[in-house]
């Protein structure tokens, strides 16, 4: 069987059956006054584009610089070995290369 | 308009006086709008957030502040927006779910800490979780803050003789539901 229970507004009352918890109004009002204060922007972040720039140009420098060196070493050693071949044949042979040489 | 308000609207205008104006504004209004917002709600969590949001709308809206209302009329406004446009939001979510808002509503404030309500005053919440939600902001400003139909019109931009109605069906409703509700 279902019990009906009759209350009037008068028995509730109109005190609110909540609570906050302790100091909740003085962190609140501190919270928004740090949401809205102007922040104090740190050096390191001012300086955070221009030492990405400054990274971007010394990698590039490093990169050149390692090209030119590979660049630089295959062409002395290409030299080299034109030397070493050349220091390989005797002058007749040479002057029977040139003399004999195919026509193309 | 008080004068503690024209001084601080006045305050607040002034780009250099702003930010401690404002600072000013949330612990004169805090805990107003706080009850305002946590009675539709009904959780601490919820209200916090709420309350949150107002005050910043308020702060980046300021500039849009005339002074054609009062800083209060303003203030409950962007609340009473704020908790609207969460709730209906809070409904989209709890679209899939099998319980409806007003169940997970109940169910969350039973499990809500800062909730410390009797009996009686849980079913009267429940009663009011009956109500729409605009009745329900209703009777709350006229039930449990005791505000004028002039404070309310102003704020909730319905006519006074219209909120005067809404209060007093709200009020046959929840006696309704008081009869009718099995114990």
């Amino acid at each position: 069987m279902k019990n009906k229970m009759n209350i009037s507004l008068d028995e509730v009352g109109t005190e609110l059956p909540f609570k906050v918890p302790e100091n909740y109004f003085e962190q609140l009002a501190l919270q928004i006054e740090t949401q809205i204060t102007p922040q104090h922007v740190a050096m390191t972040k001012l300086m955070k584009p221009w030492m990405y720039m400054a990274a971007m140009f010394v990698g590039v420098l490093i990169l050149a610089q390692v090209f030119y060196t590979v660049y630089n070493n295959n062409v002395k050693k290409s030299d080299r070995y034109e030397s070493y071949v050349l220091s390989q044949v005797d002058e007749s042979s040479l002057m029977d290369y040139y003399v004999n040489e195919p026509s193309k | 308009m008080n004068q503690k308000d024209l001084d601080l609207q006045n305050q607040l205008s002034q780009p250099k006086l702003r930010t401690s104006a404002f600072t000013i504004l949330v612990r004169e209004y805090q805990e107003r709008l706080y009850w305002h917002i946590r009675k539709m709600v009904l959780t601490h969590d919820d209200a916090n957030d709420v309350l949150q949001n107002t005050f910043l709308k308020a702060w980046n809206g300021l500039d849009g502040f005339r002074g054609e209302s009062q800083l209060s009329t303003w203030l409950y406004k962007i609340a009473t927006n704020e908790t609207l446009t969460f709730l209906a939001n809070k409904r989209i979510r709890s679209i899939n779910s099998i319980d409806d808002l007003e169940d997970i509503m109940l169910q969350n404030l039973q499990a809500d800490t800062y909730f410390n309500g009797n009996e009686l005053q849980l079913r009267l919440q429940k009663a009011i979780l009956t109500l729409p939600e605009k009745q329900r902001l209703v009777f709350n400003m006229k039930y449990f803050d005791d505000l004028t139909y002039d404070q309310m019109e102003q704020i909730l931009g319905t006519t006074a003789g219209a909120l005067k109605a809404s209060y007093h069906h709200a009020v046959k409703k929840i006696e309704h539901f008081f009869e009718n509700e099995d114990n």
